[in-house]
C-alpha cells in the first residue's frame, strides 16, 4: 500500500493546531487500555506529550527517507523495551493515534488518510518490533 | 607619480585590522522560549539576508535558505540541529533585514505576534520580541555575527560551562555584554590593583567580585565580604583593622580585622559608596601598594597583600576623589536593559535554584523526565513580557517576580498572573510618542545624561538605546557633542 507523505503531513500539521493533540490521544489510549499507563510513569504527562509530539514529527519529516525512519524505530525499540512495551500494544497505539487524527482533522479526514496513515504506522511498528523478533 | 612612488601601502597596522574582523551588526533572532526544546534557549539565528524558520531541514519550495541556530560565545560559532519543535511548522518564518531591523512574514499554522500585537508580516527591531503562539518566543536583537575576541578570559583554563548556563563564577549570560564582563572581570583579576564596581541595585555586584576573586591567584584564598553599609562609624577602625588583645577593654580577644583576614585574598566591601567621606579616608593608607596598617592598640605596622573590590549603586562623583582614586580599575556593570537577551537565561536559572531549594516548587511547576526534574513549565507570555519590562533591580527584580508568579500561580504552570501583570510595564514607550519625541527634548535629554546613549535612551523612556540613535538621526542630532552642537 502506497503512503502519500504529503497526506502524512497535512493531516498532522492540522492535528497539531490543537494544542492538547498529545494529550487527546494519551486519554484515548489509557481510556481504552488502562494496562498501558503504568508505562509511562517515568515521564510527567506535559514531558510526555512534548516527546510524543516530536517523536511524530520527526519521524512524518523523514518518511521519505527510510534509513532515518529505521534509526527513529531502533531508537524507539530500545527503550520501549526497557519501559516493558508488549508487542499487542503496537496495535493499541497505532488504532488511538488514527482515531485522534481523525478526529482532530474533522472533515479535512478522508479515506487517503486513514489509509496512509495506517499503511505509515504498520511500516513503522513492523520496523521498531524488527530489532527483537532478530 | 611612478609605481614606486606611490603613497599607498599594503602594510596593515594592527587598529586596521581589528577594524576590519570586527563583524558588522546585524539583526538576530535568540529564541527566548521554546515549549518543546527549552535546552535550546539562548541559540541565535543571524539575520544577514532573507532566511527561512521551520522544523527539520530544507524543504524543495523553500523560498529562501534555511536559517540554522548557532550557540555563539566569543571563541564559537556552533550550528546547532534543524529545529524539532512539534508546534512550529515546517516552514513557519520568511525573515529578512529591514533597514535596522528584521521583516518577518508568518508562513506556519501557529498565529505570530510581535510584541503582543498578532500580525502576518512586521519589521521587529531591536528589543522587539516576536511570539509564535505557545511554540516559541524569539528577542530580537542587533549584535554583531561574531562576539568580539575576548583579551584576557582565558576559556581553556577555566573551567566549562554548559552554554546558557551558569558560569564557574555564577554569572549567567550569553550576550555580548554579559561575555564582555567575563573579560573585564578577568583583566581585573589579572593585576594586584583594587577594584570599584559600579552599577545598579541587582546587577550582580557580588557575583562581579566573587568572577574576580575566582579568577585571580588568590582564589585559594576565602574570599572576605561584608557590607560596608552596616559597619557603625565607631567601630570602623576596629572592623577594618582590627585590635590588640586586651584593647581597649580588657578580656578584649585579639582580632585581625578584615584587612588583616584579607591578606593574600580579596576583601569585598559592597555599598561603599555609603561609607561617609571621612570614613573612606580611613581606608587611604591601607589602599597604597605597601598595604600598611596598624591593629587598634597596637604601635607595631602590620602589611597586607589584599586586593580590595568595592561596590557602588552611586554614582562615582559621590566618592571622595583621593579615595576614588586608589581604585585603578573601574567596572560598570551593565544591566538587563544592555543584556535583554540573557533575560530568559536568568530566568531558567532563577527557577532551577528555587526548585533545587524548594521541593513543593519543583513538584508543582517542573515537568519529569526519565524521573528527573526536567524544564519548568513557564508560559511564554511571562517570558515575552518579561523581555520588555524596564527592570530598575534587574536580576533582583526577576527573582522576585517570579516568585510573585510563583506564589500567585493558580495552576501547575508559572504564569502572567494578574499580580505580576500589575507589576510589569511594557519598556517600549509607543511608537507615537517616540514620533512625538521634539528634537528640543532629545537634545536636552542627552547633555542632561553626560550623551550616554544608554541613560539618554532610560531617561526618555525608550526601549533601548538603538531605539535613541534612530531618534538622533532622525533629528539630525549625534551622541558627541560637537557634531551637531545642539547643546552648546
Amino acid at each position: 500500500m502506497t503512503i502519500d507523505a504529503k497526506v502524512l503531513r497535512d493531516t498532522l500539521e492540522i492535528a497539531l493546531t490543537r494544542d492538547d493533540f498529545a494529550e487527546r490521544f494519551y486519554a484515548r489510549l489509557f481510556a481504552q487500555h488502562p494496562e498501558c499507563q503504568p508505562l509511562f510513569k517515568r515521564n510527567s504527562a506535559g514531558a510526555q506529550n512534548k516527546m510524543f509530539a516530536q517523536k511524530l514529527c520527526a519521524i512524518v519529516d523523514a518518511i521519505e527517507e527510510p534509513e532515518r525512519v529505521v534509526a527513529e524505530a531502533s531508537a524507539i525499540a530500545k527503550t520501549h523495551a526497557e519501559y516493558g512495551v508488549r508487542d499487542e500494544m503496537y496495535g493499541w497505539v497505532g488504532d488511538a493515534l488514527v482515531a485522534t487524527l481523525r478526529d482532530a482533522n474533522g472533515d479535512d479526514w478522508s479515506d487517503e488518510a486513514e489509509r496512509s496513515w495506517s499503511a505509515a504506522y504498520e511500516a513503522l511498528a513492523a520496523a521498531i518490533r524488527a530489532p527483537r523478533a532478530g | 607619480m611612478s609605481a614606486s612612488e606611490s603613497t599607498e601601502s599594503n602594510i596593515e597596522l594592527p587598529w586596521e585590522a581589528q577594524a576590519r574582523k570586527a563583524a558588522r551588526p546585524c539583526p538576530h533572532l535568540v529564541l527566548a522560549w521554546s515549549v518543546d526544546e527549552p535546552a535550546r534557549i539562548g541559540e541565535s539565528l543571524a539575520i544577514e539576508g532573507p532566511v527561512c524558520l521551520g522544523r527539520g531541514g530544507p524543504l524543495s519550495d523553500d523560498p529562501a535558505p534555511r536559517g540554522v541556530l548557532a550557540k555563539v560565545r566569543p571563541d564559537q560559532q556552533l550550528a546547532c540541529e534543524p529545529i524539532a519543535n512539534a508546534r512550529i511548522s515546517r516552514l513557519q518564518l520568511v525573515a529578512e533585514p529591514e533597514g535596522d531591523g528584521v521583516k518577518i512574514r508568518s508562513l506556519g499554522r501557529a498565529l505570530m505576534r510581535i510584541n503582543g500585537a498578532t500580525v502576518t508580516e512586521g519589521v521587529a527591531r531591536h528589543g522587539d520580541v516576536v511570539e509564535i503562539h505557545n511554540a516559541a518566543v524569539f528577542y530580537v536583537c542587533v549584535r554583531p555575527t561574531r562576539l568580539p575576541q575576548l583579551s584576557t578570559w582565558d576559556a581553556e583554563h577555566t573551567a566549562p560551562f554548559a552554554f546558557g548556563g551558569p558560569d564557574p563564577f555564577g554569572l549567567v549570560g550569553e550576550s555580548e555584554a554579559a561575555w564582555a564582563l567575563r573579560d573585564a572581570y578577568a583583566f581585573a583579576a589579572s593585576t594586584d590593583r583594587h577594584v570599584l564596581l559600579l552599577g545598579e541595585s541587582g546587577v550582580g555586584k557580588e557575583v562581579a567580585a566573587r568572577s574576580i576573586h575566582g579568577l585571580s591567584p588568590r582564589s585559594a584564598r576565602p574570599f572576605i565580604a561584608r557590607n560596608a553599609s552596616t559597619m557603625p562609624e565607631t567601630l570602623l577602625d576596629a572592623e577594618l583593622f582590627g585590635n590588640a588583645k586586651n584593647y581597649p577593654n580588657p578580656g578584649m580577644a585579639e582580632r585581625a580585622g578584615l584587612v588583616g583576614e584579607a591578606d593574600g585574598s580579596t576583601l569585598f566591601l559592597d555599598e561603599i559608596g555609603d561609607l561617609p567621606e571621612k570614613c573612606q579616608v580611613h581606608l587611604l593608607r591601607v589602599l597604597d601598594a605597601d598595604g600598611e596598617y596598624q591593629r587598634l592598640g597596637e604601635s607595631k605596622t602590620r602589611r597586607s597583600s589584599f586586593k580590595l573590590v568595592a561596590a557602588t549603586n552611586r554614582p562615582v562623583a559621590s566618592l571622595k576623589h583621593d579615595f576614588l582614586a586608589r581604585f585603578v580599575h573601574r567596572i560598570e556593570i551593565a544591566g538587563l536593559d544592555q543584556r535583554r537577551e540573557d533575560i530568559p537565561l536568568l530566568v531558567g536559572h532563577l527557577l532551577d535554584h528555587a526548585a533545587r531549594k524548594n521541593p513543593t516548587v519543583a513538584a508543582r511547576f517542573f515537568e519529569v523526565r526519565a524521573g528527573a526534574r526536567a524544564e519548568p513549565r513557564i508560559a511564554p507570555n511571562l517570558v515575552a513580557r518579561l523581555l520588555r519590562h524596564p527592570f530598575t533591580h534587574h536580576v533582583r527584580e526577576i527573582d522576585r517576580l517570579l516568585w510573585l508568579a510563583i506564589g500567585t500561580a493558580t495552576g501547575d504552570f508559572i504564569g502572567l498572573t494578574p499580580a505580576v501583570e500589575s507589576e510589569l510595564r511594557d519598556s517600549a514607550t509607543s511608537e507615537q510618542e517616540v514620533a512625538d519625541l521634539d528634537r528640543e527634548t532629545v537634545a536636552r535629554a542627552l547633555a542632561d545624561n553626560d550623551r550616554s546613549p544608554t541613560r539618554t535612551a532610560k531617561a526618555l523612556g525608550l526601549k533601548n538605546r538603538y531605539v535613541l540613535i534612530r531618534l538622533l538621526k532622525k533629528h539630525g542630532l549625534s551622541v558627541s557633542a560637537d557634531a551637531d552642537g545642539s547643546d552648546a
